[in-house]
């Protein structure tokens, strides 16, 4: 018997050295892959079929490189992307891993400083100048440019102008404006016709990171890992405006994506400060045509904050596996370097790109019908430029969880300044 | 006796003379076999279970930026005493499980006790009806749950049509019945699971128990605290400890019905898993500190509850 313990002994340790060298393997594997072969197909991973992957399938009509390879283009959830990069960049192994993947601006950071070999630089591929000044910060790293950058998350003020209308003002009342004055409009609007001004999700912060960002204010310092909560003058500013549309009871309370869409298609609030990847959105409800209108994102009132801001947008990467070159080579001749491209993106999906050179196209200049004639697409374009640029840095989702705790405090009635005292030494105690 | 036993000794005696060598062989190889059989899910759980989980220990003294990892001893367990979300998680869990658990268990043998009475009709309608939340995708009832309890939801327009509220009440917005609606959640599809359970448990009590209990006087009470309860006891361990083990992994329901909101009121351990592996920048170091303490909690949880309730053997 003690025989057979000893045979079953070694072969468990043969079993587990095996498990363990084949994962040295793999990363050897890895690490050959610095001279990299050529390959014929490449493979693309993008999430949301009706923008990023319809705008990979124009692309790929649209390709004009000389390179003789296939495309593959996958649709994962964007949260599945994460994960998949996560483990498996974390783990070593590039099988399975795409050529080229879509990652969100405020996530980028995080992934090229956690897996700094895992990325191919494109530094010597695009030219960053090409590009809104804005998207440069997020997708470099180190001084090499790592992202291609796509869509625009340029912000705007949807409204609708008929309930401003009653209220009695007129769409150049709310242009270029600051949040104070936009409070003010919001209590007329609400008296006069009963509606909310906007919809707040208490859950998310994206309110409080737009009105930050047209002050060039971030949750981190610009080396994009310090918290930068207690003594955030603007991060205060844009607590206290938060808490006030609270107080004045202009806002409707949301918990999620449907509700926050369905307020706004029922014609349950005046308008909706956000992205401009809402335009279909807003578009769907088709009896409200005519009524809508779009404005520059209101601002803080301090120095220096400007009417612009940003929410969302993301950027292609390629990673650094064998086919790095194709992908480098696909993105450069699609994304990188073609004004048609994006006319058909803007027209066919509603996708605002930040290449510069393509915001002349006729495309850009459509008078959108919905919105009474007005040149959205121009609008936006102009707005990108002015947003002001900020490293988003590492710890976007983390520290926004804190402050969502802090500012759940706050509305409750606690001190702002001991809130966001609070939050930071949280943040810093758990960031590292 | 005695006698008898050493006669039977004595019939051995020559027996295992006789055992020849070829014999002997036999035994041993089917010894072997049985091993052989055994071997292969051995060997399957060392490499898909065990030696992930002495990984993932060694990974709980580790922190770092998803793959620059490197060993900091033991501040990972120090940085989870001081972490405030951590310790949020904790005790939302901790909430759910006091009080969602018990109620369940109780609620579930009250159910199984009344769908065990023979006079009762439709007992198998009852029966599927109960059992059934059981069948749904945990994702799509978390769902249905969110928009009953939404602003505008079924049950909001219930309490106030018919008075039992003024004005509609925010519940997934409201630290306080964020929490209740997930109870009510769980508590929903969970109830039939252990109820079936209780169920084919009575169906093996003996019924000449309760006779010669009603024939001593013993009411209805008295028969289900001095009868069904005893004698489901080691179902009733078993059930509140697969609970027990459940609630602590709570997932699903609190992503899809509150994502953790508001503020942190409802966050799970395993959401702040989830939130340290995927959702922030990674660092998986200090997500396996933090399943470690699950592990710790579910050892230590089930050791007091075999104490309180099980045999001690």
């Amino acid at each position: 018997m003690k025989k057979f313990y000893l045979m079953f002994m070694m072969l468990l340790g043969i079993v587990v050295l095996a498990a363990c060298s084949s994962g040295e393997e793999a990363s050897g594997g890895e690490s050959s892959s610095e001279g990299s072969a050529s390959v014929d197909k490449i493979t693309a991973w993008a999430w949301d079929p009706a923008f990023n992957i319809a705008a990979l399938e124009k692309a790929k009509e649209a390709y004009n490189g000389d390179g003789e390879y296939e495309v593959e283009i996958i649709e994962n959830a964007q949260d599945d992307i994460i994960q998949k990069l996560n483990t498996g960049l974390s783990s070593g192994t590039t099988k399975g891993m795409p050529n080229i993947v879509l990652i969100e601006d405020y996530r980028a950071q995080s992934f090229l400083q956690a897996y700094p070999d895992a990325f191919h630089p494109l530094t010597d591929v695009i030219k960053s100048d090409d590009f809104a000044d804005y998207k440069i910060a997020t997708t470099s790293y180190e001084g090499e440019q790592y992202g291609l950058p796509f869509d625009s998350g340029v912000a705007g003020l949807y409204v609708r102008t008929d309930y401003l209308e009653e209220a009695g003002y007129t769409v150049e009342d709310v242009t270029n404006i600051t949040w104070d004055e936009y409070i003010e409009v919001g209590k007329k609007v609400k008296e006069a016709t009963g509606k909310n001004m906007l919809t707040l999700d208490p859950n998310d912060l994206a309110q409080v990171r737009m009105m930050i960002q047209t002050n060039g204010s971030w949750y981190v310092d610009e080396d994009g890992s310090t918290p930068n909560l207690a003594g955030n003058e603007t991060l205060a500013k844009g607590f206290e405006t938060y808490k006030k549309m609270m107080d004045e009871d202009i806002a409707k309370i949301v918990s999620d994506w449907s509700q926050f869409v369905g307020a706004f298609n029922s014609g349950d609030v005046a308008s909706v400060p956000t992205g401009n990847w809402i335009t279909p959105s807003v578009k769907q409800a088709a009896d409200q045509s005519g009524k809508w209108a779009v404005v520059p994102m209101p601002r803080l009132d301090m120095d220096g904050a400007v009417n612009a801001s940003n929410l969302g947008g993301s950027s292609w990467y390629v990673l650094n596996v064998d086919g790095k070159e194709e992908a480098a080579d696909f993105l450069l001749n699609t994304f990188g370097s073609n004004p048609d491209l994006y006319q058909t993106l803007v027209k066919d999906i509603g996708a605002i790109g930040t290449y510069s050179a393509a915001a002349e196209g006729d495309a850009f200049a459509v008078e959108d019908e919905f919105f009474s004639g007005q040149q959205i697409i121009t609008d936006f374009s102009q707005w990108t430029e002015e947003i002001p640029a900020v490293n988003y840095g590492l710890h976007t989702y983390a520290i926004e969880d804190i402050l969502v705790t802090g500012m759940q405090d706050y509305l409750n009635g606690a001190d702002l300044n001991q809130v966001l005292e609070n939050a930071q030494s949280q943040a810093e105690a758990q960031l590292k | 006796m005695s006698q008898q036993l050493t006669k039977k000794n004595e019939m051995d005696i020559p027996l295992r003379h006789k055992e020849t060598k070829r014999q002997k062989t036999n035994l041993y190889f089917r010894k072997k076999i049985g091993w052989l059989f055994v071997i292969i899910s051995i060997i399957a759980i060392t490499i898909f279970n065990f030696y992930p989980m002495v990984q993932a220990f060694l990974l709980s003294f580790q922190s770092g930026m998803g793959g620059n990892l490197e060993y900091v001893g033991l501040a990972n367990w120090k940085r989870l005493f001081g972490d405030p979300t951590f310790i949020a998680a904790l005790t939302n869990t901790s909430i759910f499980l006091l009080i969602q658990v018990p109620l369940m268990i109780v609620l579930a043998l009250f159910l199984s006790v009344l769908l065990n009475d023979p006079t009762l009709k439709f007992k198998s309608f009852f029966r599927i009806a109960i059992f059934l939340p059981c069948v749904t995708s945990l994702v799509a009832y978390s769902v249905i749950f969110k928009y009953l309890f939404g602003v505008d939801g079924l049950i909001n327009q219930f309490l106030v049509k018919f008075g039992f509220a003024t004005q509609a009440i925010n519940f997934l917005a409201d630290p306080f019945w964020a929490k209740v609606v997930i109870i009510v959640a769980i508590t929903w599809r969970w109830t039939g699971y252990n109820m079936i359970f209780y169920l084919s448990a009575l169906q093996n009590v003996d019924k000449s128990i309760y006779e010669a209990a009603r024939i001593d006087g013993a009411n209805a009470i008295q028969q289900f605290f001095q009868i069904t309860v005893p004698m489901l006891k080691p179902i009733i361990l078993f059930t509140s400890i697969t609970s027990t083990i459940g609630t602590l992994q709570i997932f699903d329901e609190v992503v899809n019905i509150t994502n953790g909101g508001p503020g942190n009121s409802t966050i799970s351990i395993s959401q702040y898993i989830y939130n340290l592996s995927f959702e922030y920048t990674p660092d998986f170091g200090y997500a396996s500190t933090v399943s470690y303490v699950i592990v710790i909690l579910v050892v230590i949880l089930s050791i007091i509850q075999f104490r309180v309730a099980g045999e001690r053997k």
